[in-house]
């Protein structure tokens, strides 16, 4: 953000000058930074504390021979190495693509058309964001069990509505316990309980891009999808780019909902990096390779959250 | 002595009233006197209130839990100590040890499953002398016990009971059909099944899921055994895909041929989670089943009305004879308690037979004997379908058999690789041959990573 | 094709799409409801599968009266609000820190704001706990507390930092010029316009802090101090689910957090609004 030239003219303008090492100090650090230091530092502390602190520590830890109570040895990327040529870590890898991009995707749209339809003219519009909210609201420990009772192939009502109700199928889906079907409903449920948040950020952007533009772009002609495509998709450009991030991330870290409903199976066809993370720790307690896994992606995620939002700030500032 | 002044004792001892209130009502018992006084200081010097930590399973016994508490309290209350009981489920319970233990400060005493003494030995005590002092005053360690409990010639937990898997039948089916109970999974299961299973209306003749559960996992564990096979020979080497190469494969075969050849396991069997064999048993579409006897127990706690049409029988076998795998449920001392004399303390008063008894008399049979003077006890005779739990728990064998139980093989169990191998196969279409190669080369990674 | 008729498919296309929706997303939770009033034979059974019969308290009764549940509902309402007041406010004053103000580090720092979310919880909490333990909140419900706001503030501070850059900054140059010191601008003037960005942090704040079951599980030993995810989930003991129990339990601690959406759902959205304006 650009300072604005009256205000820097009220600072240079007033106050004696004077020269000396802590003025170029204070100089340097930035005009505001008495204040600026003071409102962050609650941040800084409880980061550096609770997040920064640990997680050097883990990034120790996953250079080491770790067993539980047993002090750590060092062994250097060992970890990493091993996990390389591992085949069970490749695909669990794999599987994590698989569900992180398929879900993300599928969210993507979905909270697209949502919002886009909740900015359309339709009535109760408050009613309609409410309650879609609901599912991004809910423990998720709460949500992943009432969808294995509902997968459940026969007692679950999934079942019982396709071949009972609707006569849609001869035989109930075995939902969790067919390799496809397992990842596609662990993916299922995992959108049901994301997809709000992309429509609620997305409709938050529409909302902020101004009717004109719409308006100036119709009357040069532009029919709806030209519309959508050279007027909604850049007004909402960051919020885009941003709410996919965060679910990436979220998604790829997504723990409960894929060892509720399946533990990785069957045969770890829904085995993802997280739940292979936590066998390693608490199954065959490998400390330090259990958090090679988990760290195993994250340079690659950090090069793209940075790149990513060093491209927005630019898009900011101008 | 007046019993005001018991009462007021007895509520400062065990931490109601702070010490002050403690005197000042005291005080106005006694009225003040020097006698008084002198009667309130020894009182009022008892003991800084010593507080054990003690971690327990959840178990879905809720009488037993209810039992378990109430003795706990009772010693504390004789010992004039607090303890403080943390009760987590046993899906839960591994995260809290590894976080405690990590943090360092773990509980002075735990209740462990039979993994537990492997997995945390380094953090643990050698409670071999209490073990063996416990075991000599009942007769003796049941063999199966022995042999899982004991690591390098030492105890690290005091054993206490043991949960087994059991071979459910439907009796009322199997009778009306004039049959009776296999003792060998092929053929006899196999034919059993086809025989009493009635598909138009949704009963399958057998439930076994290999999907990564305790029952999948257990499963597939007995079934190599079944065979002359398993995932280690008996010096404690990789033998999945080598020494015991062909009888796994058979073994293998067979458990997928359950699902995918002989029809007689319902469709979505490998999505099953371990309690889904229990709600299709109970729900009436399932003629038999392996299960650990907590099936039994909701059924015979909820007045479930196929309790009594249910029959327990030991585990069939295989053409090298009959195994399975049981757990034996031990108490744990931590190296970092300062307590250890009060919980070695605690342990023998828990372990005490007669407070077992009443322990064991309401969990309906999820309490089996680990001491062969506890298989005597009249209780294992009043349900005729317990004797199928304690004999199959006498005749258990640990994980690792025919060798020794290593962390290798604790981990090689607990990491679903048997599970994995079998799904492989019903879901990926890896022929058996590829999927043992596959997970023996998973047993040797874990094992050349554990012995270094 | 007729502007009419294309206008009203696309009404009626809407309301379609709305209505499925709806119906995906609230059938779980009648779902859910109808489970918690059903009785356990009828649970077993594929009898009347949408409509309890009999309807059944007894589920809720036991939870209500013979299990902790009420104490696990007080201790989620005690951490989720305090956590959430922490948060929001650490979170507030950082945000405007840098959104606004201009100071060295001020660029990485907004950078990296979100890079936090990158550290997996599942693993994060086993030295995190150990570090909670030296700070002697272990077991208390303090400890939470404090925890939270790590894995909400980013966020917070990301939803306010756009918040703040919306409100143009002539508001805060004319508070200064007619003397109002820096901190003063941002209380009187910058505070109460950017009263529903905060609500809206507040909310997913408060939201976070009240479904997270992992640090509440590991951190927390004292039966009576559990939250409501742990509650809940020891329920599920071996291979035997208390589904009746379940159930009521997960009614009632869904319903608050609903509640609060539904009726604040607004400033949610006005909250986000904002913070998108820049682009």
């Amino acid at each position: 953000m650009s300072i604005s030239t009256a205000e820097l003219g009220a600072k240079t303008a007033l106050g004696p000058k004077r020269e000396g090492p802590l003025v170029g100090l204070a100089r340097m650090l930035g005009p505001d930074h008495r204040l600026g230091y003071l409102f962050i530092l609650p941040t800084v502390v409880l980061v550096l504390a609770l997040v920064a602190y640990p997680f050097c520590y883990a990034i120790y830890l996953s250079l080491t021979r770790k067993y539980v109570g047993v002090p750590p040895v060092f062994v250097g990327f060992d970890n990493y190495v091993k996990l390389t040529f591992d085949g069970f870590f490749q695909r669990a890898v794999v599987n994590s693509f698989i569900f992180t991009f398929g879900s993300v995707a599928v969210k993507l749209v979905l909270g697209m058309v949502m919002a886009l339809v909740l900015t359309s003219g339709i009535r109760f519009r408050s009613f309609w964001t409410g309650v879609l909210l609901i599912p991004w609201v809910a423990p998720t420990v709460v949500s992943a069990l009432n969808f294995l009772w509902i997968f459940d192939y026969s007692l679950g009502v999934l079942n019982y509505m396709l071949v009972k109700v609707f006569h849609l199928l001869p035989q109930g889906v075995g939902w969790l316990s067919e390799p496809g079907t397992a990842m596609a409903s662990v993916i299922g449920v995992n959108i049901w309980r994301g997809f709000p948040f992309f429509g609620i950020s997305f409709l938050a952007g529409l909302r902020a891009i101004p009717a004109e533009m719409y308006e100036a772009a119709a009357v040069d002609g532009a029919g709806p999808l030209l519309r959508f495509r050279h007027v909604t998709l850049p007004g909402i450009r960051n919020i885009l780019i941003i709410v996919m991030l965060l679910s990436t991330i979220w998604t790829f870290n997504d723990f409960q909902i894929v060892y509720i409903l399946t533990k990785g199976g069957p045969g770890g066809a829904t085995q993802v990096l997280p739940v292979f993370t936590y066998e390693i720790a608490f199954g065959a307690q490998r400390l330090g390779e259990a958090i090679a896994v988990a760290l195993y992606m994250l340079p690659a995620l950090a090069a793209v959250i940075i790149v990513l939002a060093r491209y927005m700030r630019q898009g900011r500032s101008r | 002595m007046d019993s005001r002044l018991k009462d007021l004792a007895e509520k400062l001892d065990t931490g109601l009233i702070a010490r002050r209130e403690f005197l000042r009502k005291a005080a106005v018992v006694t009225g003040g006197t020097a006698a008084g006084l002198q009667a309130l200081s020894k009182m009022a010097g008892a003991q800084s209130q010593t507080k054990l930590r003690v971690w327990l399973f959840k178990s879905f016994v809720t009488a037993g839990n209810d039992v378990l508490e109430k003795q706990i309290q009772n010693w504390a209350k004789d010992r004039k100590v607090t303890a403080e009981i943390d009760w987590a489920t046993f899906g839960d319970r591994e995260q809290k040890f590894v976080a405690a233990i990590e943090a360092g400060n773990p509980p002075d005493i735990a209740e462990m499953q039979i993994l537990g003494p492997m997995r945390y030995k380094a953090a643990l005590r050698d409670v071999s002398k209490v073990a063996g002092d416990i075991a000599s005053a009942r007769g003796g360690m049941l063999p199966f016990a022995d042999k899982a409990m004991k690591l390098d010639g030492k105890f690290y937990g005091v054993p206490r009971y043991s949960m087994t898997t059991v071979f459910y039948i439907r009796k009322d089916i199997m009778e009306a059909k004039g049959l009776k109970p296999p003792t060998v999974y092929d053929p006899g299961v196999v034919e059993f099944a086809r025989k009493t299973q009635d598909v138009s209306k949704g009963l399958y003749g057998f439930g076994q899921t290999l999907n990564r559960s305790d029952d999948g996992n257990g499963f597939m564990q007995n079934i190599l055994w079944n065979y002359g096979g398993g995932a280690w020979d008996k010096d404690g080497k990789p033998a999945l895909a080598t020494t015991f190469r062909d009888q796994n494969l058979k073994a293998l075969q067979f458990a997928v041929d359950t699902i995918t050849k002989q029809k007689i396991q319902p469709p979505g069997v490998m999505g099953w989670t371990d309690v889904s064999n229990n709600e299709a048993f109970m729900a009436g579409n399932l003629v038999t089943t392996n299960n650990g006897a907590s099936l039994y127990y909701a059924m015979v706690a909820k007045k479930h009305e196929l309790a009594s049409k249910t029959l327990l029988v030991l585990t069939p076998g295989g053409p090298a004879g009959s195994f399975v795998g049981s757990s034996c449920y031990n108490w744990g001392i931590f190296q970092k308690s300062k307590y250890a004399d009060l919980c070695e303390d605690m342990i023998r008063y828990m372990e005490d037979e007669e407070r077992f008894a009443e322990y064991m008399k309401v969990s309906v049979g999820q309490a089996g004997p680990v001491y062969k003077k506890r298989t005597e006890n009249p209780y294992w005779k009043s349900d005729p379908n317990f004797n199928a739990i304690m004999q199959n728990i006498i005749r258990s064998v640990p994980t690792g058999y025919p060798g020794p139980v290593t962390p290798a093989a604790v981990e090689v169990y607990a990491q679903n690789t048997l599970t994995d191998m079998a799904g492989r196969v019903v879901t990926a279409g890896l022929s058996p041959e590829a999927a043992l190669k596959e997970a023996h080369a998973r047993v040797e990674e874990i094992y050349k990573a554990r012995r270094s | 094709m007729n502007k009419g008729l294309v206008g009203r498919l696309q009404i009626v296309g809407s309301y379609g799409f709305l209505v499925t929706l709806l119906i995906i997303v609230v059938f779980p939770f009648y779902w859910m409801t109808v489970t918690s009033f059903k009785g356990e034979e009828q649970m077993r059974s594929l009898v009347s599968m949408f409509w309890p019969s009999p309807v059944v308290t007894d589920n809720y009764r036991h939870l209500l009266g013979k299990t902790e549940f009420v104490a696990w509902f007080g201790n989620s309402v005690f951490v989720a609000v305090s956590s959430t007041f922490l948060a929001t406010a650490i979170g507030t004053i950082g945000a405007y820190a840098l959104a606004r103000l201009k100071f060295l580090g001020r660029a990485f720092m907004s950078s990296a704001v979100l890079i936090t979310y990158l550290v997996p919880p599942a693993i994060l909490f086993i030295p995190l706990y150990a570090q909670i333990r030296t700070l002697g909140l272990a077991d208390s419900l303090g400890g939470l507390i404090v925890a939270y706001p790590s894995f909400t503030i980013p966020f917070v501070t990301w939803l306010l930092m756009g918040y703040f850059e919306s409100i143009p900054i002539e508001l805060e140059e004319a508070a200064m010029i007619d003397g109002a010191t820096r901190f003063g601008a941002f209380r009187r003037v910058i505070l109460p316009l950017a009263a529903p960005g905060v609500l809206a942090a507040g909310l997913y704040a408060f939201t976070q802090s009240w479904n997270e079951f992992l640090y509440a599980l590991v951190f927390i030993t004292d039966v009576k101090l559990r939250t409501l995810p742990v509650g809940l989930s020891s329920f599920i003991t071996g291979d035997v689910y208390g589904w009746g129990y379940l159930m009521a339990g997960a009614v009632l601690t869904t319903l608050p957090v609903i509640a609060a959406y539904i009726y604040l759902q607004k400033y949610m959205v006005e909250g986000l609004t904002a913070g998108s304006v820049k682009g």
